[in-house]
């Protein structure tokens, strides 16, 4: 978390947040294009205080949240658990990447050996190496995450809503989704 | 879409956890090599192409410090610093408590730095005499300062040497009490 970290003030780590606006962009923009094309979104927290507000952000954007506890072959024993032919998780956005015992949300790890991309807020006490998007903040205090919450919300709704747009237009069978995304980089 | 993705990458599952590739490394290999057909492509591969994050997501071990090294993350220090530092020194936490409902609250210490460095502004004094006329300032605005005091160590009393020692024994308590608080006030 060092190069994320603005600097430290009577022991408490300050985080540069021009970085985090960047950070920020990134990860919602790659949300943006995957509810787009329709991908499955997971949001996981395991922090007690915000499971309700976790779940009905998933609830208000159509999407999945796991607030519980994540039991071993969630994701890597899945067609076993769930049952076969089971679709995985496109994006997993972690809303705190801590468990409740300060260590490392197993299902990082395990989105990293699925090849599902994760975006993940994390603090200054975590380890933002193995997600894709991290995105240094504060996931502690109730406004930052109600902050996220409305920001991943309104995001994926507008994605949709523009999806649905798209497909009801009769020049949108000519479009390539491969050609918007060149588009939209240029 | 067939999703039997998950049982595919169990058979891979030694191979992918052993090696410490990216996810879109990885997939695009798979890709490349035929596991994963065309069809079965990630709707996240493009995204990622399209807009990768600014550092690859590879796994970097927290390093577990042994041997006391240099804190990376900058301290942040002001030049009031120094003028709170011996504002707290001598004067102890002050006569007012910081009520922090106000928005727009002074603290005493506050305006004692900002009728610090106004005065520095305007005269060319030295630092102990700046510190005295700051206080004098401030008590003409009507905020009295009550300095901290050692106890009294008496001049006269030096024929028996118990008085000696119960005096030095005084003073240092003195002194370790005013290094403890000023650390604690910090």
């Amino acid at each position: 978390m060092e190069p994320y970290l603005y600097g430290c003030r009577l022991e408490q780590d300050i985080i540069d947040l021009d970085q985090t606006m960047e950070h920020l962009q990134l990860a919602l923009n790659f949300t943006a294009h995957l509810a787009y094309r329709g991908g499955i979104i997971l949001f996981v927290s395991r922090q007690r205080q915000f499971s309700q507000l976790v779940e009905s952000t998933a609830q208000g954007c159509g999407e999945y949240a796991h607030t519980r506890y994540w039991q071993g072959g969630l994701l890597t024993n899945a067609p076993i658990q769930y049952g076969p032919g089971v679709r995985l998780p496109d994006l997993i956005v972690f809303l705190s990447t801590l468990n409740n015992v300060f260590q490392q949300h197993v299902a990082i790890r395990d989105a990293a050996k699925m090849n599902i991309p994760t975006i993940g807020v994390v603090d200054s006490n975590c380890n933002p190496s193995l997600l894709t998007y991290p995105v240094p903040g504060n996931d502690d205090t109730p406004i930052a995450m109600e902050l996220y919450c409305h920001l991943f919300k309104m995001i994926i709704n507008r994605a949709k809503d523009k999806r649905k747009r798209m497909e009801l237009l009769p020049s949108a069978a000519s479009l390539n989704t491969s050609e918007l995304l060149k588009k939209k980089s240029e | 879409m067939d999703y039997s993705n998950a049982t595919m990458y169990q058979n891979l599952y030694t191979f992918i956890i052993n090696s410490p590739t990216l996810i879109s490394l990885r997939v695009r290999d798979l890709m490349r090599s035929g596991v994963i057909k065309p069809s079965q492509k990630p709707i996240w591969f493009d995204v990622y192409d399209a807009f990768p994050p600014k550092k690859e997501p590879l796994y970097v071990k927290p390093h577990t410090r042994t041997t006391k090294k240099q804190d990376p993350v900058p301290e942040i220090l002001y030049r009031e610093d120094e003028i709170r530092a011996k504002f707290f020194e001598q004067y102890g936490t002050g006569y007012r408590s910081f009520l922090l409902h106000k928005p727009d609250f002074v603290s005493t210490c506050q305006r004692f730095v900002d009728k610090y460095m106004e005065l520095k502004s305007r005269d060319e004094l030295s630092e102990a005499a700046l510190f005295e006329e700051t206080g004098k300032a401030l008590l003409a605005e009507g905020i009295t300062l009550k300095r901290r005091g050692a106890p009294p160590v008496s001049a006269e009393s030096r024929e028996s040497r118990l008085t000696d020692v119960s005096a030095e024994q005084q003073v240092v308590g003195a002194g370790s009490e005013e290094t403890t608080d000023a650390t604690h006030t910090q």
